[in-house]
């Protein structure tokens, strides 16, 4: 199964010099755990930003997130796999590089993001296929 | 054939499943086309749709006719017809959102989530074809059940967030706002069914082990 299969393509996304507070807001408000960064559009600089880092980085150490950017807790480079690699090449890259979430881009452009609870979907799908039964 | 196993199977029922099976693949087709023509903006395949659900009506009668006329043992009739009816209802939804896309100018915000939608339903569909080949055989569906409800899952995902977008959207006049909230619900609406499909293959394939 290709990864642009499974992906999700609605992805929420915050310019690197917002606040802690508004990304807290906007992950709050869509129920989600992550947000790409933009550091800077024009050269495809982007960075992510997760429910840990926030908690992590700033709630755990007592910052105030209203005077903390987005910039200096997001993570970069972001990690992407090409739209049409298969699923199973993706857990051994979360692995490696310690993440629960792999964007997915063609052309240098980003479009779409599988999570760990996507894997997990996608390795369902692929037994009830009948594909291949680990 | 697990159902030739455990009930008085002959060319009457042997007629009914292979049409069951056909009326299925049918809607497979018929969901690739639609997710096609979306993709390709092809309307002149999505016309093609429109005819297929009336192939689909066809098929539909003359199962349900056979199935009264005589085939299987008159407890199963019912579930088998019903499960023939929630796949034409699936037909009725992909053709009734095929008139509405033909009739309206989608917004350029809203067309890659929706040609995603119209990708899973096909996806969903191929699901359900096995789903059905494994009642057949008499395999568990637990599997393939769980898999439905996890693409129609995404598929609501997908949908509040186009509804959010359209709510954004400025409407020219009453009907062309109509039209399109009644194409996306339409096309969200497919998952629906095709996951009620599902759940009463599992409710025949209860009933035949117990």
């Amino acid at each position: 199964m290709r990864v642009d299969e499974f992906m999700t393509t609605r992805i929420e996304s915050i310019d690197a010099d917002h606040t802690v507070y508004d990304a807290i807001e906007r992950m709050v408000d869509r129920r989600i755990r992550s947000l790409l960064v933009n550091f800077s559009e024009k050269d495809k600089d982007y960075g992510v930003i997760t429910a840990r880092d926030v908690v992590f980085k700033v709630l755990a150490r007592g910052a105030n997130p209203k005077e903390t950017r987005v910039s200096t807790i997001a993570s970069k480079p972001i990690v992407c796999v090409d739209r049409e690699a298969d699923v199973t090449d993706v857990p051994p890259l979360m692995e490696k590089s310690h993440i629960a979430r792999v964007f997915v881009c063609e052309d240098n452009k980003i479009v779409g993001v599988v999570s760990l609870l996507d894997l997990m979907a996608a390795s369902l799908i692929i037994r009830a296929r009948g594909d291949h039964v680990p | 054939m697990f159902l030739k196993k455990i009930l008085s199977y002959g060319k009457q029922e042997e007629k009914v499943l292979e049409k069951i099976e056909k009326h299925v693949k049918l809607l497979c087709f018929a969901c690739d086309s639609f997710h096609i023509a979306m993709a390709k903006d092809d309307r002149s395949l999505m016309r093609e749709v429109i005819d297929l659900e009336r192939e689909g009506d066809t098929l539909r009668r003359e199962i349900i006719s056979t199935i009264y006329a005589g085939a299987f043992l008159p407890y199963l009739r019912p579930d088998l017809s019903r499960f023939v009816e929630i796949v034409d209802r699936v037909f009725d939804s992909l053709e009734d959102t095929a008139f509405n896309y033909l009739d309206v100018q989608l917004p350029e915000q809203i067309i890659d989530e929706c040609v995603r939608v119209a990708f899973l339903n096909d996806k969903m569909c191929e699901m359900l074809a096995l789903t059905f080949e494994a009642l057949l055989e008499g395999e568990d569906l637990r599997e393939k059940a769980l898999a439905i409800r996890i693409y129609e899952k995404k598929i609501d995902d997908i949908k509040f967030s186009i509804i959010k977008d359209i709510r954004r959207l400025p409407v020219d006049n009453f009907w062309e706002g109509r039209i399109l909230a009644e194409f996306v619900s339409g096309l969200t609406a497919i998952s629906d069914t095709i996951e009620d499909a599902s759940d009463h293959l599992q409710i025949i394939h209860g009933g035949l082990r117990s």
